[in-house]
């Protein structure tokens, strides 16, 4: 049995030293190292065995047709998207705000309740009086009046 | 010869409404794209859709891609695996027991690998390998879900997904390692390790 000089390496930098993610510095040592010790070598043999196996999960390709039917659905989608003027300024912003928000409520229809009755609760004028609002935010009062104006 | 257009070119194409240079980036990435929402979705109709709802979103936030922090690949990496992620997420509520697609389940691919799988009984190892990785990478964390296919599958630096989570190298070093280990495990278990 060959009996090694340097210490034993963790198995991490050994998969490391494997992938070659290892410090520039330290694939030379262990290189060395592993022709020296049958214990690290093994392991370092086990964990690329590992990886051979991983990488016979391959994914079946999907048809030319179906591609070529998403890409045409997609073009459409970008063709109108470009000629809406998304992609550009402020519409842009406002319209991908809009869709995230939009997205974030149906995933989480919840939360999302709690939010809009906060905002409804903080506007309505009942409730600046009932927890006197207008002591924490002296100008509450004011900034919804000019809001109801507006609107 | 017509020599292939950059990455780079066909984005600022796309980005100015050309829809061949948008094309172009679909035909070149929507098989790699659509094998990593795969892996995490587990099921060819819900990653088919995925994959297209990643090239919407591909077009609609091009603009955000900064060619000084990342490559155009990465970036498009992570916003697939980051969107499969989330597509996984609300499957799995939905769902009580990941999806197995059975129509993929079959599926064995024509290129060699070593004699050592592939033994007279290997087809039937190897299956139950692949089922096995299927499981095991379902039931892992998400960093370690995304490091693991990433660095495997698509030949991603473990520094680039470490600049693309916006972490430390050191922790998706430990991602790849648990989940590497802990896959080792489950094969061992499964009495798949020789």
């Amino acid at each position: 049995m060959r009996r090694p000089r340097s210490r034993h390496y963790a198995e991490e930098e050994l998969l490391m030293h494997l992938l070659d993610e290892e410090t520039p510095d330290m694939g030379q040592v262990i290189s060395a190292h592993l022709l020296e010790c049958d214990e690290c070598d093994a392991i370092s043999k086990e964990y690329a065995d590992l990886v051979e196996r991983i990488h016979t999960w391959a994914v079946a390709e999907v048809s030319e047709e179906v591609w070529q039917a998403q890409k045409a659905a997609l073009l459409t989608l970008y063709r109108q998207d470009f000629a809406g003027g998304r992609g550009k300024g402020i519409i842009s912003f406002f319209l991908t705000s809009v869709e995230a928000a939009w997205n974030y409520a149906l995933e989480h229809p919840l939360p999302t309740l709690g939010y809009v009755a906060v905002v409804v609760a903080f506007a309505l004028e009942q409730t600046i009086s009932t927890f006197r609002l207008d002591r924490i935010l002296p100008r509450a009062s004011e900034v919804f009046e000019i809001l109801r104006q507006v609107f | 010869m017509v020599s292939p257009q950059s990455d780079e070119d066909l984005v600022a194409k796309t980005l100015e409404g050309e829809e061949v240079a948008f094309s172009l980036l679909h035909d070149r990435y929507r098989q790699r794209i659509y094998s990593t929402v795969y892996r995490i979705i587990q099921d060819a109709a819900a990653a088919q859709d995925a994959t297209q709802e990643v090239f919407i979103k591909l077009y609609r936030s091009l603009s955000d891609w900064n060619p000084r922090r990342a490559k155009f690949s990465t970036w498009l990496y992570r916003l697939a695996a980051n969107h499969a992620i989330d597509c996984w997420r609300t499957r799995r509520r939905r769902l009580e027991a990941p999806p197995f697609d059975a129509s993929d389940r079959e599926y064995i691919p024509e290129r060699s690998i070593s004699d050592a799988i592939f033994t007279p009984f290997g087809v039937l190892e190897r299956k139950e390998i692949v089922e096995q990785i299927r499981r095991r990478v379902d039931d892992l964390p998400e960093l370690q879900k995304k490091v693991f296919l990433l660095r495997y599958f698509e030949d991603l630096k473990l520094e680039e997904i470490a600049e693309m989570e916006d972490c430390s190298l050191g922790t998706v070093k430990t991602s790849l390692f648990r989940a590497t280990h802990s896959l080792r495990r489950a094969l061992r278990r499964a009495g798949g390790s020789r």
